[in-house]
């Protein structure tokens, strides 16, 4: 076992010496059984006595300006408590991430944008009331996308009309270089360029945005439906102005987030200023379609790429320009503007690179994180340039990756953030603390019996072609500075009670299975004799929102640490019972022991028996900020085969085989349902999801669950997962951060294994079936054993 | 807009089985049945993910066959028995069907959980041994945006497999 490094703040506890007897079990979710009986209450199910329901006006179109809104008659009507707008609300802004918007604007800069909000004793009088308010508009010409927006110059702004983030990103490109990429091309054998595109897509949560707000005067409590507990904790005190301290969040449970709920939105915001407004509790919730066309989505891009190689499959070149919609809002909490660069300068060795990536403001709606928020658009274009690449070059696209494999990352942390001129270069070779991407690439390419694919194209006769494809991808892990600083405590009890408290949220990755199961681990007790308390801001201490994987990586050090620090204290008393010195004990299983001797044992409650009736252990625990070096990532590596049927354009995924370097699991179940959902994800951004926009209008076409289209149990390939575990010194335990981005290589390995199948390169997703149907047209079926 | 507006304060009276309770109320004509089980009877299990009849999540039986209740009006469901996931487990005990979920990690973040283990109980009822593309069919219906999709088909077919096995002895 390597020397612990884990990175908490003070000492860093022992290991502990002893097999794990809880870590690294696949055991049952915490909350399932709440959540299969419908008694886990979600925020839109919580009723309070005297509730009244929000409702809010969206503005139909992209970019527009109010001329007049009138409320008079909404207001007459029976039952309305309460309206805003921006005549009573100037001055006001609300967050999200970090971003500082107008609560009511006067001109709005993305359709879906709330023009008022009304609180009534019932839905019914509160939808009526919308419709009475007469709001009177200028409509003006909108950006619709980033390519027309760079056709013509920046607009001028109208009104109170803004786009935070503007300064700092609207097309100014970020870069990453190092090396000589002039020279590189030159040294190369094999140059290929090539433009993909990536669509807007949605996370598609099943819950939608709902919460409930009650203020009594004093206190602001929220039952809300956030990624986050403290960070929408402290971003509604400051929104409000009140003090935080007088701000509680509680989200029990989350019906789903994938990056969209990372933050309290804008209708908490709402609803707790409605709540403030008429001394009474108010709920509100999204519907569907106002989801679609009022919430955060996945940025589109369009990114060039031209790679070289020598013959024998070594890269010396890499020149990438990325273009990004990023929407009517962005600012460094929200648009990564290295994060698509950063992946291509370190997914491969590549002596040379030059990087760009720009961002442009557009009149689409606000960008935040998706599911792998640049990582799968990245991934894409990269792992479909490798086989491209492979092909030229004669190479087996799995042996191409092992040939450029590499153990360390070029451009730290600190360096993907802005810098001086936008420009990083950055030649040192800073390691990983653990990486086995190339074990994942074997058992990917084992599992789905990549001996047996047919290069290039298979000689399948009619018209359903059989393929194969790969591809591989890497993510960043933790950081541990504010917001996403994290800290834990342990409480243990004379009557043996154990309680951890963690201000994080489950939102359905088993982040409350995974947290109880490390300070169980710890404790030396079983898995159920914790009792995890989690998703609200009382009790807790500062806890990270929960997404980019964060829960395990940053959280599960400091929960140990809290967990140790409460054992060691409490082998003070079970010291004094077994007359021997608290140093020499360990435990395992509800059992404490003597190291030397196990046979000299108490149970671990008789220790807390010891302890004075109303006395409290305490454990706390805070994770450390991650250090400039090594760099700490996950990796993983999927391979797909498919059929494509050529008449009909339908792709039908046989199998999904999913290798992924997560450190060591907590808990092998959950991950593996991890891997599901991403390959769900990816499945879907690979085949059939885009939210369409229409060109001059800028209006979303695509704004309900028929139209975008997400994977039903038909599209549901057969997959299988693998998780070999390697040692990291760093985390609890070894485990590694592991469910979000598990989507990011999913669509290239689709799109590598249609090309395995037709020999056709298709570089815009969604690869839809009339794509695919034209596309072999195209080649006049001259696609060997076409008919 | 829905057409509440048209019919605002139009009133009925229904009465309907919901979890083998006899049910009493006066009902918005526009209230839906999905409304009445979470607003009325409190029956909150039964999820609103879209109120459109598009992601599945307010799944309930009705008189033996699923029906997404956010496209059926409470007043359309006057003299049917209609089964919630609250209805499903008997005096605190687990139906077969979520334990096997539970065990089978056949949910994730739970909300669409109780509508598709309805899907698969209706399916289970009609048909003891299904297939694999039986349970696909099942609950192609009912929207997992977690992924849980293979658990959920692994749970469906070990339960089938049980009861059968149950029915042999």
């Amino acid at each position: 076992m390597a020397e612990s490094k884990l990175l908490v703040k003070g000492a860093v506890p022992p290991p502990l010496d002893r097999e794990l007897t809880v870590v690294g079990k696949p055991l049952n979710r915490y909350d399932a059984a709440e959540k299969v009986t419908g008694q886990a209450k979600y925020a839109g199910d919580i009723k309070l006595p005297g509730m009244l329901y929000g409702k809010t006006l969206h503005c139909p179109h992209p970019r527009a300006r109010i001329l007049k809104i009138d409320t008079s008659k909404a207001e007459t009507l029976p039952g309305v408590m309460a309206i805003l707008t921006k005549e009573n609300t100037k001055g006001w802004r609300t967050s999200w991430y970090e971003v500082l918007e107008i609560a009511f604007p006067e001109t709005i800069t993305h359709e879906g944008t709330e023009v008022a909000a009304v609180a009534a004793l019932d839905v019914v009088t509160a939808r009526k009331a919308l419709e009475l308010i007469e709001v009177e508009y200028e409509v003006l010409t909108p950006m619709p996308s980033a390519e027309e927006a760079l056709k013509k110059p920046v607009p001028p702004l109208v009104g109170d009309e803004e786009y935070p983030g503007r300064e700092m990103f609207d097309r100014k490109p970020f870069v990453i270089q190092r090396g000589d990429v002039a020279k590189g091309f030159e040294e190369a054998d094999v140059i290929v360029e090539d433009t993909y595109t990536t669509q807007v897509s949605h996370h598609g949560t099943i819950q939608t945005r709902a919460c409930v707000a009650s203020w009594d005067g004093h206190d602001l409590t929220v039952w809300d439906a956030a990624q986050g507990v403290w960070n929408s904790k402290r971003a509604l005190a400051k929104s409000l102005g009140l003090n935080p301290e007088d701000v509680r969040i509680i989200v029990r449970y989350l019906g789903g987030g994938f990056g969209s709920k990372a933050w309290s939105h804008r209708i908490t915001y709402y609803a707790a200023k409605l709540s403030m407004v008429t001394g009474r509790p108010v709920r509100m919730e999204r519907t569907r379609g106002e989801e679609f066309i009022n919430h955060s989505r996945r940025y589109d891009t369009k990114m060039y790429l031209k790679m070289g190689a020598k013959k024998d499959g070594t890269l010396t070149a890499i020149l990438q320009k990325a273009i990004v919609d990023i929407g009517a809002a962005a600012t460094e909490e929200n648009y990564y503007c290295r994060q698509i660069i950063w992946h291509t300068a370190n997914l491969h060795a590549c002596p040379n690179v030059y990087l760009e990536q720009t961002g442009v403001s557009t009149n689409k709606q606000t960008t935040g994180p998706t599911r792998s928020p640049m990582n799968m658009q990245a991934i894409f274009a990269l792992e479909s340039h490798m086989d491209r690449m492979a092909v030229e070059l004669g190479i087996d696209p799995l042996e191409f990756r092992m040939k450029n494999y590499t153990t360390y990352q070029s451009v730290g942390t600190a360096e993907a953030h802005m810098m001086g001129d936008g420009t990083t270069t950055f030649a040192a070779k800073i390691p990983y603390s653990s990486k086995i991407l190339d074990e994942c690439m074997r058992l990917a390419a084992d599992g789905i019996n990549w001996e047996k694919r047919r290069a290039p194209i298979s000689d399948d006769k009619g018209p359903v072609k059989r393929g194969m494809g790969m591809a591989s991808y890497l993510v960043l892990q933790g950081v541990g500075l504010y917001p996403y600083a994290a800290e834990a405590k342990t409480a243990i009890k004379n009557d043996g009670t154990i309680d951890l408290y963690v201000g994080v949220v489950d939102i359905g990755g088993g982040q409350k299975t995974i947290l109880g199961m490390i300070a169980a681990e710890e404790l030396g007790v079983r898995a159920d004799d914790v009792t995890v308390i989690i998703g609200d801001t009382q009790d807790t201490l500062y806890a990270p929102s929960c997404h980019a994987s964060r829960c395990t990586p940053e959280m599960g050090p400091a929960v140990l640490q809290a967990a140790a620090e409460a054992r060691q204290k409490l082998f003070e008393h079970a010291a004094f019972l077994l007359d021997t010195d608290a140093k020499r004990l360990g435990s395992k299983d509800g059992l404490i022991y003597v190291k030397s001797d196990p046979s000299r044992s108490i149970p671990f409650k008789k220790a807390c028996q010891n302890m004075a009736p109303d006395e409290t252990i305490i454990g706390i625990g805070s994770r450390a900020p991650n250090p400039a070096e090594p760099m700490m990532a996950t990796f993983g590596a999927q391979a797909v085969e498919l059929e494509v049927d050529t008449d009909t354009g339908l792709v039908n995924i046989l199998k999904c085989v999913a290798a992924q370097d997560f450190g060591k699991p907590i808990n092998p179940k959950l991950c593996t349902s991890q891997v599901y959902g991403g390959i769900e994800f990816g499945v879907g951004f690979a085949l059939t999801e885009e939210g369409i926009y229409d060109s001059k209008t800028g209006k979303l076409l695509s704004g309900n669950l028929s139209e975008y289209r997400m994977p039903t149990s038909m599209d549901f390939p057969l997959v299988q997962v693998y998780l070999p575990e390697c040692e990291d010194p760093y985390f609890a335990y070894s485990a590694k951060g592991a469910g979000e981005n598990t989507n990011a290589p999913t669509p290239a390995a689709i799109r590598n294994a249609l090309y395995n199948a037709t020999g056709i390169w298709f570089n815009d997703l969604p690869i839809t079936p009339d794509k695919i149907i034209r596309a072999v047209r195209a080649t006049g079926g001259e696609t060997k054993g076409m008919h | 807009m829905s057409s509440a507006q048209n019919f605002s304060g139009s009133r009925r009276h229904i009465a309907l089985t919901v979890n083998g309770k006899k049910v009493e109320a006066d009902v918005d004509h526009s209230m839906t049945l999905a409304e009445f089980l979470r607003e009325k009877l409190d029956l909150t299990g039964t999820k609103v993910g879209c109120n459109r009849g598009e992601c599945g999540s307010c799944t309930v039986i009705i008189d033996g066959m699923t029906a997404y209740s956010c496209t059926i009006l409470a007043i359309e469901a006057t003299g049917r028995d209609v089964l919630t996931i609250e209805g499903l487990t008997d005096k605190g005990k687990l139906h077969p069907l979520q334990e096997a979920f539970i065990e089978h990690d056949a949910l994730q973040c739970g909300y669409c959980t109780p509508g598709m283990i309805l899907s698969v109980k209706a399916l289970l009822d009609g048909n003891p041994h299904p297939t694999e593309l039986d349970v696909r069919i099942a609950i192609d219906g009912n929207l997992c945006r977690c992924g849980s999709t293979p658990n959920i088909i692994e749970a469906s077919l070990d339960v089938a497999r049980k009861m059968a096995e149950k029915k042999g002895h």
